[in-house]
């Protein structure tokens, strides 16, 4: 029979709400709370072998405890899968359980299984782990929705206890994490795309095989108001780094940034530069590394008074944007905003390629 | 990238040849490059032109963090130019 681990926060254990909120890692090898539910859903199919609760805040505030601590009495109960939730819209619980289900999938390399609303935060992480083991249902936001909830998760968990092959999210219903599988079609590329083509030209409904990955609206910061009183920084991602690339970034998929001082300089040298990125010919950028960070335009203004003296920054910022992947850059752009902040930089000029 | 830096209070000027994927991505200030490997510049011109078009690039980049914008918009630096 197929074992399962199920995971729940103290109030789904049933033990309180808020007030029990700072609950340490607890385990109970009869089910209780939801656990009882899903036991009900599995049948003669599968066993709960231990029902693993915490407290929300306990969580949240000793996470790398708990997890090494959730890992442990998960191990020890030996589960085919691990279930997780149904967190509905609880941010703490369903972040919870996508960190508890990713770490279990990658430490014991079992499938783990969560469930919760398309709004509930832990979904941007369950999207951001792209963690092949690891699989989300979507559900009513309230628990309104537990019954149908706890009827898919023991009828999906019950598909990975016997490792059966689990299709694309638009088939098989899990919240999609954007992996990009890899499967023989029967006509080629080219003939699918002029189908498509066709279909679009005509209005008709036609499906994507490359979704793109949406995008949230930032709101305009506020523009500068005399830019001769700013200071001004330059981020570029066209990896234009000291020759002998000192600091070794790769040519794709780069996760560090590194600023370079420019203080002294009024323009950069061609062949004490070069540019590191595997995405576009740096043959130009090598020749002429003005293409990727225009100090000398820049200098030129600003002793033309465009640019007030000193306002320029005196490093730019450089990461080789190939291949980064949306959340390793946002971590990016979230730092450097963070260390221009501290000198009091005010404006950016970004030069992507 | 930018968009965190815009959410961190710090106006963005996006010099990118991609200016429609900038604008598909929603950055705000998007100022038109050359092309994908010298967006700052023309190797094709000579020295000199290609030293002014860069200027001119960072001139409406300039020009771009000065602006009032609420949807992503596009500043073109040939404009700027005149000639």
């Amino acid at each position: 029979m197929i074992k399962i681990v199920h995971f729940v926060n103290q109030f789904f254990a049933g033990i309180g709400g808020e007030d029990k909120a700072s609950l340490a890692v607890s385990t109970s090898d009869s089910n209780i709370g939801t656990s009882r539910a899903l036991a009900q859903k599995l049948g003669d199919h599968a066993q709960i072998v231990r029902t693993v609760y915490v407290g929300d805040n306990y969580f949240h505030e000793h996470k790398d405890e708990a997890l090494k601590e959730i890992l442990g009495v998960t191990r020890s109960a030996e589960p085919d899968v691990l279930v997780a939730g149904p967190a509905f819209n609880s941010g703490r619980y369903g972040f919870a359980c996508v960190e508890i289900c990713n770490a279990v999938a990658n430490e014991l390399g079992i499938p783990a299984l969560t469930a919760m609303h398309d709004e509930n935060p832990g979904v941007a992480l369950y999207k951001e782990f792209l963690n092949a083991r690891l699989f989300c249902l979507p559900t009513t936001e309230s628990t309104t929705g537990m019954n149908d909830a706890m009827t898919r998760l023991a009828n999906f968990a019950v598909r990975l206890g016997r490792a059966e092959e689990i299709g694309p999210a638009s088939k098989e219903g899990y919240i999609g994490r954007g992996i990009r599988r890899l499967v023989k079609a029967d006509r080629t590329g080219a003939a699918r795309a002029v189908d498509m083509l066709l279909k679009k030209i005509a209005g008709a409904p036609f499906e994507t095989e490359l979704p793109m990955e949406e995008w949230e609206d930032a709101p305009a910061a506020p523009r500068l108001g005399n830019i001769k009183d700013s200071n001004i920084a330059v981020v570029t991602t066209s990896g234009v780094v000291p020759w002998g690339n000192p600091d070794k970034f790769k040519t794709y998929r780069n996760t560090q940034w590194r600023k370079y001082n420019i203080a002294e300089l009024k323009e950069l040298e061609a062949g004490k530069w070069e540019a590191v990125h595997g995405g576009y010919n740096v043959a130009y950028m090598n020749q002429n590394p003005h293409y990727g960070v225009p100090l000398d335009a820049l200098r030129g203004l600003e002793s033309e008074g465009e640019i007030g003296p000193g306002k320029l920054y005196p490093a730019y910022y450089v990461i080789p944007g190939n291949q980064g992947s949306p959340a390793v850059m946002r971590r990016v752009g979230q730092e450097i905003a963070a260390d221009l902040k501290k000198d009091n930089v005010q404006g950016v000029i970004f030069v992507a390629t | 990238m930018s968009k965190e830096l815009e959410k961190a209070g710090l106006p963005v000027a996006l010099i990118s040849a991609m200016f429609p994927v900038a604008q598909q991505v929603r950055a705000n200030r998007i100022v038109k490059g050359v092309s994908i490997p010298h967006p700052c510049g023309d190797p094709n011109l000579s020295k000199e032109l290609d030293t002014r078009l860069r200027r001119e690039i960072i001139r409406t980049a300039l020009k771009a963090l000065e602006s009032d914008v609420d949807r992503p918009t596009v500043f073109s630096p040939d404009a700027a130019m005149g000639g």
